[in-house]
């Protein structure tokens, strides 16, 4: 069993008109995860216990190997966090805001920091109030990297970006993903850019996890089905089909359990298959997230 | 409890506040100035200024430094840093007073000194530290009432009451026995209802402190 970085065990968070509920989460060491979930689905709620900023009711968290939320200023040292309604000191310039945080942080690259100023196209001496939405998110994601933490949370940072800024912070995050050892956990809801840069998928929806896996697995299990049914035909018996669209005598099925041997199985009940169409992983998220309201409101 | 950290945070809250600090005491010693003219009229202008000054300043702090944070989101950036909820409670309890003392200690000190070159208000001397030492408890109210609630509102409602109070124990305390029959004397009067006045006040401000340190540790959402 690989190391984690961060494990959820059955965490509740109640508030009165929202809860998270027996979420249950872990990240290897070295991984990826992309945190996907509408607005207000609760991936802040999660990143926040994560980070011991809000305590969770019920259930226990490690992070780095320490108990959160008693233990978070130790985790925190190893912790890079950057969150999209987090902002630096206004009056402040960048390079302050450098010298503020390298005696904090014993890992601190003011090679590496400098290096990303110039990537970025910064100005150290300019205040933050000065800074577009875009050079404001490259600064704080400058301030978390430079940190060389051990773990990178990254709660929608990719928020409001134009497309400009969010390709290059995305590059850097992939620029940093060659260190096996760090683990990044980048929550969105934007899936494109969830899927360029994450080996796992998580999907949360109205405060429960609604499924875990690494992404190659999420992109071949969900597959579209195209079928044609001959007259008096009916949809065939297929595992894992989430929805079921199209006509009667069209019908498209969404499967998360695809195997290619469902296509015989089709033929041999008479369908044919019209076509099998690959999925995105936005397609993936509002399928599995319409399946889980459907069999809740049913 | 990390003092590193504490101090890291304190010194940060002082960088900020700088412009205001240097305000404050410009204007305290402009107020002090006015007073040192002489005569009734500059008296009472100098120590009205004088207290304005002060309530100014610790408004500014608490505003800035507590409220400010919450309000410009930057609450979020300092708690990633690595300390426990307690302790920046701590860092913004001592950096709010380390911004106020020094200068409360300057006024008081200068307010004493005008006193005692003046040999007709000697009597004013113990009320002077009474008062002072409201001024104090008030701006504590205010800074716990900002740290407990994250309120503006309720901020606000503290800061007036404090400044209510300020009347309020001003006529209490110059109408108490063992303060009242020095007060308009030539003599430092002091009583041990001065010192029993001022114990209450240091009482209350430990329990203040002691109160947001206690409710801080129990809350369970920062953000």
């Amino acid at each position: 069993m690989s190391a984690l970085s961060v494990q959820f065990k059955a965490v509740n968070k109640k508030y009165p008109h929202f809860a998270l509920e027996d979420i249950d989460l872990e990240l290897p060491v070295g991984s990826i995860m992309g945190f996907i979930g509408a607005n207000g689905a609760g991936k802040s709620t999660t990143i926040r216990i994560l980070m011991g900023l809000v305590h969770q009711d019920h259930g226990s968290v490690q992070v780095l190997g320490h108990s959160m939320p008693s233990d978070q200023a130790a985790a925190k040292l190893e912790i890079g966090f950057v969150s999209e309604d987090m902002r630096l000191y206004g009056p402040a310039t960048l390079a302050w805001h450098m010298d503020f945080l390298r005696p904090i942080y014993p890992g601190w690259d003011q090679r590496y920091a400098d290096k990303l100023v110039q990537r970025f196209d910064l100005k150290p001496q300019q205040k933050i109030k000065g800074l577009s939405h875009g050079q404001r998110v490259k600064a704080a994601l400058l301030l978390a990297l430079a940190r060389r933490p051990r773990l990178l949370v990254l709660d929608e940072p990719t928020t409001g970006l134009d497309p400009v800024a969010r390709h290059e912070v995305l590059q850097e995050l992939m620029a940093v993903l060659a260190d096996e050892d760090r683990t990044i956990l980048f929550s969105s809801h934007n899936t494109l850019d969830v899927e360029q840069i994450s080996d796992q998928i998580t999907f949360i929806d109205r405060g429960r996890i609604i499924d875990s896996d690494n992404k190659e697995a999420f992109l071949d299990r969900w597959r579209r089905l195209r079928l044609v049914l001959p007259p008096d035909g009916s949809i065939p018996r297929l595992p894992g089909v989430v929805e079921v669209g199209g006509s009667s005598r069209l019908p498209v099925l969404t499967t998360n359990r695809f195997e290619p041997a469902m296509l015989s199985a089709c033929s041999d009940l008479g369908a044919t298959v019209q076509a099998v169409d690959t999925m995105t992983l936005e397609e993936i998220f509002v399928a599995n997230v319409h399946c889980r309201r459907e069999r809740l409101t049913a | 409890m990390n003092y590193s950290m504490v101090k890291t945070l304190v010194l940060k809250d002082w960088y900020f506040q700088r412009q205001a600090i240097l305000l404050a005491f410009a204007g305290g010693a402009v107020s002090l100035g006015i007073v040192c003219i002489g005569g009734q009229a500059a008296f009472t202008i100098g120590l009205i200024l004088l207290v304005t000054v002060m309530v100014m300043i610790s408004a500014m702090t608490v505003m800035g430094n507590v409220l400010g944070e919450r309000e410009n989101q930057t609450l979020a950036f300092a708690m990633t840093l690595p300390i426990s909820y307690v302790e920046y409670t701590a860092s913004k309890i001592l950096g709010n007073l380390l911004i106020f003392v020094p200068f409360w200690l300057t006024m008081l000190v200068g307010s004493l000194a005008v006193i005692l070159i003046s040999p007709a208000i000697h009597g004013f001397f113990a009320f002077a530290i009474i008062m002072a030492v409201e001024i104090l408890v008030s701006t504590c109210l205010m800074l716990v009432v900002a740290l407990v609630s994250e309120s503006k509102g309720w901020s606000i409602t503290a800061m007036v009451t404090g400044n209510l109070a300020l009347n309020v124990v001003g006529y209490l305390v110059a109408h108490l026995p063992g303060i009242k029959e020095g007060l308009f004397g030539t003599q430092i009067y002091w009583t041990s209802t001065a010192t029993i006045s001022l114990a209450i006040e240091f009482a209350l401000i430990a329990l203040l402190i002691g109160g947001a340190l206690h409710i801080q540790s129990r809350k369970r959402d920062f953000i």
